[in-house]
């Protein structure tokens, strides 16, 4: 137990009182936290890691055997579209889905109350998720080489990992967006009705060219369809991501410059988002 | 001064929250805000805290705005309507909010004072009300504040444990710190503080020591049945209230019970279903607004 205080740094301060770390100490912390509070929903994990894995295990091995024109197997072009799905998931239920419930909670209330800026917050939930994505996609490639026959250069692996990751942190202000948009009972149902729409359409499940005329049509209006594109273009030639798509190649450019516009768009719906919901919490 | 509130205005649409509060705060003083539900007290601490801005008015934490990071880093809280992640334990969510303030103090001493050393590795979900409240006084101390804000702390718990809870309060002052809270429970405000603000309908209504405010604030009712005529009750200055209460129950709102039924029993008054309990706060609050006549 402290003694009384002493004054330092024109406070009153105890004794036993000592400065806490700095700035990526903090972030550290506050991604620890998230972490380990995930690790104990088992539901989560399951939900994140093993759903993209088993859902590829369904499709892939069967079409293992399909080449496209030229030369790449399909079951090597459905490994990242799972990937993606799970990383989908994160955004819209890891960023948006528990962002809403915990302001349901009163947990960001008192968070404003403290010293922490509000980008510890979701800077947190951005360390976790890329974790949770990175170990997602490990299992996902392992299982793909050993049961779907998928082969790709040890610089491919690492490209599709980092097209895939690089992708979901510009997607993740989606999350945000819906986590201070969403009233928080509403969040999970409006997460659901986005996130499978949005993964049939923009061919993660299923090869766009074997689905309706209309989902082709409109997924080049998707910043998820292009996220897919630009994954498929770091390992495919372009031949082979047309024939598997149905959708002529608008460009890695266009690609890039919708998820970057995506970025910045939700960004700033989410900021807006965030001060509306502090506002309303300031009354 | 640690806190002010210089003639703090709050609307809601046309609903006034607070009509005009001044107070002023200086270091060291342990403050209970007393009043009704609804009265304005955890308005009042939400402005102070810089999280409600004020229609008009201002309010100032250490002599600047209370928006400063630097204030909030000086400053502990316990909100109402709070909540903590259910998945983390009692010693690691204390670890996390350690780090959100510039200065912390050692989380076995913030558990020992919070009384919450043999739950140190309980997850929050399976923390009891009372436990969950000892784990938010937890969090707010962590930083080693210089001013304590505690709406409604007690509100969860049973007499023992607000007994114990303000223990550890008047523990953390002891270090010199400022202490502001807000409670329904007079009797805790007078065992704890050394300065009341009682506040009704927005403004403050009475302010002073314990005993100043208790002399003005009914804090005890007295009920009987009996055939008395109600005047024998009412002008006197020991009495803020009287009901007759449906049963034909005599409810009177007295600071001095002893006295009332000593000077009864006198008169050879024959008394029935005696009981003399706490005073509803918010009856003895009305009384006080009333004889006060809403004046300003």
């Amino acid at each position: 137990m402290t003694g009384p205080s002493d004054r330092r740094d024109g406070r009153r301060l105890s004794a036993n009182a000592r400065p806490s770390g700095g700035a990526w100490g903090l972030w550290f912390a506050q991604a620890r936290a998230e972490f380990v509070a995930s690790l104990r929903a088992p539901d989560f994990v399951i939900g994140v890691v093993a759903i993209p894995v088993l859902l590829f295990l369904m499709f892939a091995p069967p079409n293992a055997r399909a080449m496209l024109p030229a030369g790449t197997r399909v079951s090597t072009m459905m490994m990242p579209g799972f990937g993606a799905f799970g990383i989908l998931s994160l955004v819209l239920f890891a960023f948006g889905v528990e962002i809403a419930q915990e302001r349901g909670k009163g947990w960001l209330r008192l968070m404003r109350a403290t010293p922490a800026p509000a980008w510890v917050y979701l800077g947190g939930k951005l360390a976790m998720s890329v974790l949770y994505a990175a170990v997602t996609l490990l299992v996902l490639f392992g299982v793909a080489a050993a049961f779907a026959q998928v082969r790709l250069s040890p610089q491919q692996w690492l490209q599709v990992a980092g097209v895939m990751l690089a992708g979901g942190v510009a997607l993740a202000p989606l999350g945000f967006a819906l986590g201070f948009l969403a009233r928080p009972r509403a969040a999970s149902t409006i997460g659901n009705l986005v996130f499978l729409p949005l993964s049939f359409a923009s061919g993660f499940f299923l090869p766009l060219s074997s689905l309706p005329d209309f989902l082709r049509n409109l997924a080049p209006y998707l910043p998820t369809y292009h996220y897919g594109r630009l994954i498929w273009s770091s390992f495919a030639p372009a031949a082979d991501i047309t024939a598997y798509t149905g959708i002529e190649p608008a460009g890695t450019l266009v690609s890039v410059a919708w998820l970057a516009g995506t970025f910045v768009v939700f960004s700033l719906v989410a900021v807006w988002a965030y001060r509306r919901d502090r506002r309303r919490d300031e009354g | 001064m640690v806190v002010e509130m210089l003639g703090v205005e709050k609307r809601y649409g046309d609903v006034r929250a607070l009509a005009g509060v001044d107070l002023a705060v200086a270091e060291g003083e342990v403050v209970g805000f007393l009043g009704p539900n609804g009265a304005g007290k955890t308005t009042s601490i939400r402005v102070m805290l810089g999280l409600t801005q004020p229609t008009s008015g201002e309010a100032r934490l250490f002599g600047g705005s209370p928006d400063r990071r630097e204030a909030r880093g000086r400053v502990g809280v316990m909100l109402q309507e709070s909540g903590v992640p259910s998945a983390l334990r009692v010693r690691e969510i204390v670890e996390l909010f350690s780090r959100y303030y510039p200065f912390a103090l050692p989380t076995d001493e913030v558990l020992a004072r919070a009384g919450l050393e043999p739950r140190a590795r309980a997850l929050v979900s399976t923390l009891s009300g009372g436990e969950r409240q000892r784990l938010y006084f937890a969090l707010a101390i962590v930083g080693d504040p210089d001013l304590l804000f505690l709406d409604e702390p007690t509100v969860a718990l049973d007499v023992e444990g607000r007994r114990a809870f303000w223990q550890q309060v008047v523990g953390f002052a002891e270090l010199g710190k400022t202490v502001l809270f807000t409670t329904h429970h007079l009797s805790e405000a007078d065992a704890v503080a050394r300065r009341l603000v009682v506040i009704d309908s927005g403004r403050i209504i009475a302010e002073g020591t314990p005993s100043e405010v208790k002399r003005r604030v009914a804090d005890r009712t007295v009920r009987f049945r009996a055939d008395l005529p109600v005047s024998v009750l009412e002008g006197r200055p020991d009495v803020q209230r009287v009901d007759l209460e449906p049963g034909g129950l005599w409810a009177v709102y007295t600071s001095e019970p002893e006295r009332l039924l000593r000077e009864l029993f006198a008169q050879g008054a024959e008394l029935r279903d005696l009981t003399v309990t706490d005073a509803d706060l918010e009856a003895a609050f009305v009384a006080l607004t009333r004889r006060e006549g809403v004046a300003a």
